[in-house]
């Protein structure tokens, strides 16, 4: 009888069982003494809310994963598309979500966030009270004050409809901002930051996906050329070298049809640019042609994201893996030496310097 | 407290049988004579070792709130992968993914020709008479591609003499009204219906968000506190209209026609994540649906033939539109999206039976598929309009033909051979062997084994969408076997036993999976090898306690490991070896009935283990969905009257109040309660 009982509060038990959504504990982080590090984006897999941050210290080669999370109790969100530090506050866009939270960088803990956004993609700061947020799907760069976490205004990008809306990163040179349009766009936006006004634009190849200046001040974008079938058009993509001062293409580096470069990134001192195409490439600002070998040759592994450490050089490779597992960070020094590697989120994609 | 509520909830809504009553007579095979599937004792020739699961009509009519993806969920081994209430809703067979289950409705093949797959919400369960699951190899005796196995949904006749009508209202929580009418008529001959479902709800269900914290700031814009907001499942309201017309001929003399035409009108919109912070308000994101499932079929029956034929159609439009507000309250399209189907469907089957030892099968279907998909509109660099997406049409033929042979009462084989063509690609042979034996007369104790090859060819979106259609993409393949062994025993009016226990294993080469690519668009490929294995084990005792009392139990229980055993994607892969991400190990239902007089008691419960959310099953503090269980019970109380029969029922959800996720980000409804009224005036 006693073991009839037993069973049939198991069973009760059982039935009755709870399937925990948990709150997340809050962990104290204080990385202040080390100096440098590298926050790595994981943009998580769409529509599920798995986004996370990583944060890297290269002097002890250690790894925290998920330090937004652990820091404030609650999820990133979903997709976290880049991160921007200014003033030693962390600015972590997170485009499904609508949201861009600011963050202290030494301890992770959210100090504020920024929403109204319709899919932010990149944020960048004019001044201590202004910033702009690009915007994929809106045709509109949201102007907004970082101190009081509020949208201002809006710069409209002429010719551009809000379905076709691609604005992404930003680069400045002197009061002007210059913008690379990338999705069913072919085209870089210069920005008046004290009107608030588009005031030319320059036309590059098809979806031109990263924008950098060097040190000689020459913008760089690559063009992913577009895509098979895409009625706006499917072409070799390139590599341009722009004078920021006369806005003009200066010189356009063709790769073969159907590469598929991306991520321009540079080197601390900006003489030299990087950028993926099944192998890392590495190339000096002044070169006249593309290196005929690549820094790091395809080794089987799917480079997602890159970043340069601009104290060491040390090149950073993401590797998303298949998507929907912690991708891999390669760290290998200038000299090609792989020198650490370390599991992240899911997709690492971009990268920030503390 | 919330016990409470329930043992008050329950007290106080008396409450009464909807069911539906069919007569025991069946209008459909009046003047004929084919096999029939006794509970005992001879096992029809069609069923020579198949593994089916066959949905009761109670289970099916239970609510008619529901949808098949609840009816799935709770008394079947199938898991569902749910996005939350009345939205998406896919299944996982035997470990395999949503299109690898091929779905039928009164023959007619529904799978989404662009997607693959089948969205169960969309399928009121008060629509469907008559469910059948054929478990793995067993669907290849209806049509190939189901490499989980195949859902066979149809309707039949209401065996009415003279009108009828019956009408439920139902009122719950989150504002929801769902709304049944049937009228019947029927004769000698005819039998005719028509059924409209109605179910609205602005779906606003209250849950507290653990995902997100809401920041209070001093005047300096510095945070002084945060908590975790209690929110209203935002923008996921929804308005689902069907109709269902059907009328049936029977000559009385071996030939019977059937016209059944559906017809579905949806407005859903999609609801926001736990990790949304957008403002409701400056959002639409809505997904709306038109489409029509028409069949015509014509049975000819004779004592050792039988021949059938039907032609279909069925025409989709889907739309998807993600819009924000720009200011003073203009909503411009982020998102436009539409695809339209046109389906010409057509079949002939033929059956023989040569005395009571031998019948041969014959079967061919046609497909011909015309789609139109259009993701986006754009201005291309002449400044002329574009639209990005494909048109494309595909014939789809698959013909089979079967042999099966009982050389003796106890030992049943079929061989079945298959093959299709898709597009201008033809499979190898698809061969399929079924035995089953019976090792014990006194307790019907049954073994029986299949062993099958299968293959599925990708999806036009799979192979054409923009951006990201692969047309390199190779068919996946399949090998599966499964054998088990049943029982069934009982006393007549007294108890019924039964219960079966099946092994299965599949190898899939070649599986496709879409996955992002550096463009920022997804994109699939032949990725994964899966090794699916595992048990199954059902069980049903029906008990008459006293001549008034009735039990009844029912229960599932699948242990599914599926598992990649492809090559690792990079040096780094950790997913080799691993469970497929979103595939529970194990899942199990249990569902309990007692009736006394016109009262009737449901218990149903279900539970799923973990699903890990990596391929590397890795469990991190942001992808967790721990182990699911859910307890749903309801209470019913049937009024009959001279004039009409009505019926009171109570449902309560979620019974003990979880807080869960079925899916990462998407929040499900705590305890919920909804009340149903139904009336059949007696002319």
């Amino acid at each position: 009888m006693r073991c009839v009982r037993m069973a049939l509060v198991a069973m009760l038990l059982a039935l009755c069982s709870c399937m925990k959504w948990e709150y997340g504990l809050e962990e104290s982080f204080d990385t202040s003494a080390s100096g440098e590090g590298l926050f790595i984006c994981n943009e998580g897999n769409f529509q599920y809310g798995n986004a996370t941050l990583s944060y890297y210290d290269p002097t002890t080669k250690s790894v925290q994963n998920e330090v937004f999370y652990r820091a404030n109790a609650m999820k990133l969100g979903d997709v976290a598309q880049s991160m921007t530090i200014h003033n030693d506050i962390g600015w972590v866009v997170v485009n499904n979500s609508h949201v861009v939270f600011a963050i202290d960088i030494n301890t992770f803990k959210e100090v504020g966030r920024i929403t109204n956004l319709t899919s932010p993609r990149y944020i960048h700061f004019i001044s201590d009270e202004k910033a702009y947020i690009t915007q994929i799907w809106d045709n509109r760069i949201f102007i907004v004050n970082p101190k009081r976490y509020e949208v201002t205004g809006y710069i409209e990008i002429p010719n551009m409809t809000m379905e076709q809306g691609s604005t992404e990163q930003m680069v400045q040179y002197g009061k002007y901002l210059y913008v690379n349009c990338w999705s069913y766009q072919n085209r870089i936006i210069k920005i008046d930051t004290e009107t608030d006004q588009v005031v030319d634009e320059l036309v590059v190849g098809i979806q031109p996906t990263s924008l950098v200046m060097d040190c000689n001040n020459k913008l760089w974008t690559v063009t992913d050329g577009g895509y098979e079938g895409s009625p706006y058009g499917h072409e070799a993509p390139s590599l341009y070298r722009i004078d920021a001062e006369s806005f003009t293409i200066e010189q356009q580096f063709k790769f073969n049809f159907g590469d598929w470069p991306s991520e321009v990134q540079l080197n601390g001192t900006k003489d030299k640019i990087y950028w993926l195409n099944d192998d890392v490439w590495e190339m000096d600002v002044t070169a006249d042609r593309v290196p005929v070998r690549p820094f790091l040759p395809y080794n089987g592994t799917l480079y997602y994201g890159l970043t340069v450490c601009p104290r060491t050089g040390d090149v950073y490779i993401a590797d998303a893996i298949d998507y929907v597992q912690q991708g891999m960070v390669y760290r290998y020094s200038k000299d090609r030496e792989l020198l650490d590697s370390f599991y992240v989120g899911i997709i690492p994609g971009a990268f920030c310097w503390k | 407290m919330i016990r409470l509520l329930i043992i008050l909830s329950i007290a106080l809504i008396p409450y009464a049988t909807l069911a539906q009553e069919y007569n025991t007579k069946d209008w459909a095979t009046r003047g004929i004579d084919i096999p029939e599937v006794p509970v005992y004792g001879e096992r029809p020739m069609k069923d020579i070792g198949t593994q089916q699961t066959r949905l009761d009509t109670i289970a099916l009519k239970e609510n008619i709130a529901l949808s098949m993806a609840d009816v799935l969920t709770f008394n079947t081994s199938i898991f569902v992968k749910s996005y939350g209430r009345a939205t998406l809703s896919t299944v996982s067979f035997r470990g395999t993914s949503p299109s690898h289950t091929q779905v039928s409705w009164n023959g007619m093949k529904i799978n989404n020709p662009m997607l693959g797959m089948t969205d169960f919400s969309m399928i009121p369960s008060y629509f469907i008479d008559d469910a059948s699951l054929l478990h793995g190899t067993s669907s290849v005796n209806e049509t190939g591609g189901g490499l989980g196995g195949a859902i066979k949904l149809s309707t039949k006749p209401a065996q009415e003499q003279g009108f009828g009508l019956q009408y439920i209202q139902g009122i719950g929580s989150f504002k929801t009204f769902d709304e049944f009418l049937r009228l019947t008529y029927g004769n000698d001959n005819w039998q005719v219906s028509t059924r409209l479902v109605y179910s609205s709800s602005p779906n606003e269900y209250k849950y507290r968000n653990h995902d997100k914290k809401e920041n209070i700031y001093d005047e300096d814009m510095n945070i002084i506190d945060q908590y975790y907001p209690v929110e209203y499942n935002r923008s996921g309201s929804y308005k689902d209209f069907h109709i269902l017309q059907e009328a049936y001929y029977n000559t009385g003399r071996g030939d019977r026609f059937g016209l059944n035409a559906w017809y579905i009108n949806s407005n859903r919109e999609l609801a926001m994540l736990t990790v949304d912070y957008g403002d409701e308000d400056d959002f639409d994101n809505r997904q709306r649906e038109n489409t029509f499932r028409g069949v015509l079929s014509w049975d000819h029956l004779r004592d050792s033939w039988k021949m059938s034929a039907k032609g279909g159609y069925i025409y989709t439009w889907m739309a998807y539109d993600y819009k924000r507000d720009v200011g003073n309250g203009t909503m411009a399209h982020m998102t436009r999206s539409r695809s339209r189907i046109n389906t010409i469907y057509g079949q002939v089957d033929g059956e023989y039976y040569i005395g009571n030892k031998w019948l041969f099968t014959a079967n061919i279907s046609l497909y011909q598929h015309i789609v139109e998909s259009e993701d986006k509109n754009i201005v291309r660099q002449d400044g002329n309009k574009a639209i990005v997406g494909y048109r494309k049409g595909r014939p789809e033929l698959s013909g089979s033909l079967s042999a099966k042979w009982r050389p003796i009462d106890r030992l049943g084989l079929s061989i079945v051979i298959r093959e299709e063509m898709f597009g201008e690609e033809w499979t190898p042979i698809i061969p399929a062997l079924f035995l089953d034996g019976v090792l014990s007369k006194r307790g019907n104790i049954i073994a029986k084994a299949s062993l099958s090859r299968n293959y599925r060819f990708p999806t036009l979106n799979d192979l054409y969408f923009l951006p990201g259609g692969n047309p390199d993409l190779k068919k996946e393949s399949g090998w599966t076997y499964d054998a088990g062994i049943s029982f069934a025993v009982g006393k007549e009016g007294i108890y019924s036993l039964s219960g079966s226990a099946t092994w299965f294993e599949s190898f899939i080469k070649d599986w496709i999976i879409w996955l992002p690519t550096t463009k920022g668009f997804f994109s699939p490929d032949n990725i994964k090898d899966v090794h699916a294995y595992g048990i199954e084990v059902k069980a049903d005792l029906n008990v008459a306690i006293t001549k008034e009392l009735q039990l009844g139990l029912n229960g599932t229980f699948s242990w599914t490991p599926s598992i990649n055993e492809g090559e690792p994607r990079t040096p780094a892969d950790q997913s080799v070896g691993k469970q497929l991400p979103y595939v529970p190990e194990l899942s199990s239902t249990i569902t309990g009935r007692l009736t006394w007089r016109s009262w009737s008691f449901l218990y149903k419960w279900c539970y799923y283990s973990e699903r890990y959310t990596m391929s590397s099953n890795d469990i991190s503090l942001t992808g967790k969905l721990p182990e699911y269980f859910m307890s749903n019970i309801s209470l019913e109380k049937g009024f009959s009257f001279r004039w009409a029969d009505i019926s009171l029922k109570g449902v309560i959800n979620n019974l003990f109040n979880e807080e869960y996720l079925s899916v990462l980000s998407r929040p499900m409804p705590g305890i919920n309660f909804e009340i149903f009224l139904g009336i059949t005036p007696k002319w």
